[in-house]
């Protein structure tokens, strides 16, 4: 009976403590992600963004989502994996007019995905 | 992750309600709280297994999170009585002293067939072989029978809940004028009747709403 009661609140812990190391290691991942995003933003905004800015968000986001694969579903991981490729490439070619929509969606995903896993109501329904 | 646990919970609770509210007759050999774990866990664990793109943690969160429901529960039902009642049920006495309660068969979603049958699953073959016949917590029937069985023919059913058997009543060689003239003679109407049953010998088991069961016989043509 102890045992059982000792087992039982030794997984509630151990539950709780992942809940709270997740919402904080997935909210500070992507809360440096976005700043790196808004970084580029505003370089292309400027027409100043270049090969290497873009290679290293890149090398930023594959550090990260080896991860976050553990947290996040992958299928939501690779939204940011396409926009943040095709965002790249067209900053590659000078295409910068392009590249700035495709920016503006890859903000908005960093912003809004690790909200989508938080402890909310409407995400409870 | 917290948002797996509460889904899970939320589903627990759900399907443990359902299965309550759906009584004996729809659950096994189990409390409705372990059937309900049985049916989650397998798919909890089935989902992140097949579907690579949800991460495995999901399917561990929500299996541990029905250990500590389990626990939880478990628990409940041991320190409180009231809880236990309410989560797992309590026993109905379908068969007492003065025959069939048909609110308890009701309450169970069960008819006077569903009872013989599951007596018959006991070893008892008459309505009057046992003085209790009960439906366990877990949905399994258990009687209390009595010294001598009057199990010598298989019996008919022939008013169940105020419904009437017509083929078996036919097979009892009454017509419709006929069986309502034997009922009038005992002071009845069908509807009135919770269980009349009569084996090969003529032995009837009757029972009127309201009033203690009656062993009587009357005449069968033939025998069976």
């Amino acid at each position: 009976m102890v045992k059982a009661i000792i087992f039982t609140l030794a997984a509630a812990a151990l539950c709780v403590g992942l809940f709270i190391f997740t919402e904080l290691y997935v909210g500070k991942q992507f809360d440096e992600f976005s700043a790196a995003v808004e970084t580029l933003y505003d370089k292309t905004e400027n027409k100043t963004a270049n090969r290497e800015d873009g290679f290293a968000v890149r090398t930023l986001w594959n550090s990260k989502k080896e991860n976050l694969h553990v947290f996040l579903p992958h299928n939501d991981i690779s939204y940011v994996d396409y926009w943040l490729s095709e965002a790249c490439g067209l900053i590659y070619r000078g295409n910068y007019e392009l590249a700035l929509a495709k920016l503006e969606v890859l903000k908005e995903i960093s912003k809004n995905l690790p909200g989508a896993y938080k402890l909310k109501f409407e995400n409870i329904f | 992750m917290a948002l797996v646990f509460i889904r899970t919970a939320i589903i627990f609770f759900t399907l443990l309600l359902i299965m309550r509210l759906m009584g004996k007759s729809q659950i096994g050999e189990m409390q409705p709280f372990e059937l309900v774990i049985t049916l989650v866990i397998a798919e909890l664990a089935c989902i992140p297994m097949a579907d690579s793109s949800i991460p495995l943690l999901y399917g561990i969160v929500a299996i541990v999170s029905i250990f500590i429901l389990h626990q939880l529960v478990w628990l409940l039902n041991l320190w409180f009585k009231p809880v236990k009642n309410v989560i797992c049920g309590t026993p109905s006495v379908v068969i007492n002293k003065d025959g069939i309660d048909p609110f308890q068969l009701k309450k169970n979603d069960l008819d006077v067939s569903d009872l013989v049958e599951s007596m018959r699953g006991a070893g008892y073959f008459s309505l009057d072989d046992v003085y209790y016949g009960l439906y366990e917590a877990n949905g399994s029937f258990s009687a209390l029978e009595k010294e001598e069985k009057n199990s010598g023919s298989l019996p008919l059913i022939l008013i169940d809940l105020g419904k009437p058997d017509k083929k078996n009543i036919k097979k009892c060689g009454f017509d419709e004028g006929s069986f309502k003239e034997l009922l009038k003679a005992h002071g009845a109407k069908i509807k009135d009747v919770v269980a009349m049953t009569v084996n090969g010998d003529g032995r009837t088991y009757f029972q009127k709403r309201g009033e203690k069961y009656r062993i009587f016989d009357i005449e069968v043509p033939e025998k069976w």
